[in-house]
């Protein structure tokens, strides 16, 4: 656990020493200040129009969580999955071109210490991210005030949002951890779990047509469905074993080919 | 200390180590010579538990590699072929790193970095990235990172590439200090190198050792009767490090001398 705790102080050094976290950062934060001021926006132009038509039944049922901060982070969400491959590209295929994973192999540390030091560095940094994007509940908390007088943000749905996205980016950073330790290439790393993850944000689109178990099966294996629960509040089994059954792989996956890579 | 039993490494068709035995004392420096692609550095990496071996045994400090490879790593130093640093590091947090990598105890960390950087004379660089250093310090760099924690056993693959001829001269002499207390394993293929720095040389070729002996013995088998002493190898490095070290010529003397 040490020298998992080493590896992964080096790799946050190593991120904050280079443009990748603080690149995460921007396109996290920026992407998500544009989706709030839209989906605030659109919530203003709403309300103005439920209040010129006196339409009493939606001003009731008009709620600033689910209309404004469950939309800014499932459009986070997306984001996530496009910062996450440029996190964990080069975690292990840089190793292996600079020829530097010949010293974490004969230090006295087991290959798993090295990839989960270097997972949890790379979770760490999408955690930052995740925190950044919570200023923006943060805000609406300040002003929106709810019917009650009580405030307008309920944490609960927030919180579930939240803890949604952070299963997702885990997932995607173990299936980039993955495919990173398959290659020296870090930019092959980087496509390939970018195409993998975009394959299983999308695949739903294949849901449409299908019938019977086809459209089960793509439903189930899409990452964007089984975020929606989360962002409505709640907590499903079948998410969150979805996403943790991708983090237990990934990293089971990328122990073995660490292994296997000296067999070669 | 190193045990090593018909040891043999296969690369799918390429043999890089054939049948390889031989056995290291606690304290001896020995050279791993052998021309390029001979199996020198395929054979350290097995003895640092980098690579498994095909078939045979490697011990190491009365482990066996395969067997028990974290209670090897945790007794061996290891500098590989290319000095494994990272270019977006200080050499200070580099070996840092590497000292909990070698979880060294907390409180030694410091002072173990601060002693092994003044042993190899990285000292003075410690808060610059390593990517805009030379050759020669990313080489003692990653000697430094060799030496953490004081191992009882080094394995130095070709520890002077890269060096000037007086930084070679100062890694030598910081290997020769190391004899008795430590073992020591190098490989090169310069043969001054050998004579200078180890007791013992271990010749191998096309991954079967060719012979195995202390310099002196070397000498009386291959040339009878020959007298050589080391001053005869060393010359040219002395008249080097003197013309280096007395400084740039004065202009007038070079003016004179046209």
């Amino acid at each position: 656990m040490k020298g998992a705790l080493a590896i992964a102080r080096k790799e946050l050094a190593v991120y904050f020493t280079t443009p990748v976290a603080w690149v995460t950062f921007m396109v996290v934060a920026f992407f998500a200040a544009q989706f709030f001021v839209g989906s605030l926006d659109a919530w203003r132009y709403l309300s103005l129009r439920a209040v010129e038509t006196q339409d009493a039944s939606v001003l009731e049922r008009m709620n600033v969580t689910d209309m404004v901060v469950a939309r800014v982070l499932g459009s986070t969400g997306v984001f996530i999955l496009l910062a996450a491959p440029f996190l964990s590209m080069r975690l292990i295929a840089e190793e292996k071109r600079t020829r530097t994973f010949e010293l974490l192999l004969t230090a006295p540390v087991r290959p798993f210490a090295i990839v989960l030091g270097k997972y949890l560095a790379a979770l760490g940094v999408l955690t930052a991210a995740l925190a950044i994007v919570a200023v923006f509940p943060g805000l609406l908390a300040v002003f929106a005030r709810g019917s009650q007088g009580g405030s307008g943000i309920e944490w609960a749905t927030v919180a579930t949002g939240f803890l949604g996205l952070f299963l997702l980016g885990a997932m995607a950073l173990a299936l980039g951890l993955f495919v990173s330790s398959l290659t020296e290439s870090v930019v092959v790393a980087a496509l390939i779990s970018l195409i993998l993850l975009l394959a299983l944000w999308v695949v739903t689109i294949f849901a449409t047509g299908a019938e019977g178990p086809a459209k089960e099966l793509t439903l189930a294996l899409s990452a964007s469905e089984h975020l929606t629960p989360f962002l409505q509040g709640r907590i499903e089994l079948k998410d969150v074993v979805y996403y943790l059954s991708f983090v237990v792989l990934g990293l089971y996956l990328t122990d073995r080919a660490v292994e296997a890579q000296r067999w070669t | 200390m190193i045990e090593v039993s018909n040891l043999t490494k296969r690369y799918r068709d390429l043999t890089a180590v054939d049948d390889l035995s031989f056995t290291v004392g606690k304290g001896e420096v020995v050279g791993f010579l052998g021309p390029n692609g001979a199996g020198k550095s395929t054979t350290m990496r097995i003895l640092t538990g980098f690579l498994p071996a095909t078939s045979g045994t490697a011990r190491v400090a009365g482990f066996d590699v395969f067997e028990a490879p974290l209670e090897v790593k945790r007794r061996v130093g290891y500098l590989p072929e290319n000095p494994p640093v990272y270019v977006d590091l200080t050499v200070r947090s580099y070996l840092r790193f590497c000292a909990e990598l070698k979880q060294l105890p907390a409180r030694t960390v410091r002072s173990e970095v601060d002693r092994v950087a003044a042993r190899t004379r990285v000292d003075e660089v410690m808060d610059r990235v390593i990517g805009n250093l030379s050759k020669g310090f990313r080489q003692r760099v990653g000697l430094a990172q060799a030496l953490l924690g004081d191992p009882e056993v080094l394995v130095l693959d070709e520890p002077t590439v890269g060096l000037d001829p007086l930084q070679i001269r100062e890694v030598r002499e910081l290997i020769r200090s190391l004899a008795g207390k430590h073992t020591v394993i190098l490989s090169t293929h310069i043969l001054p190198e050998v004579a200078m720095t180890c007791e013992k040389v271990l010749v191998v070729n096309r991954g079967r050792l060719v012979d195995y002996d202390t310099l002196g013995g070397l000498i009386d088998k291959h040339l009878p009767g020959r007298k050589v002493t080391l001053d005869d190898i060393a010359f040219l490095e002395e008249i080097y490090g003197k013309l280096v070290n007395a400084g740039p010529a004065p202009r007038a003397a070079a003016q004179e001398a046209r």
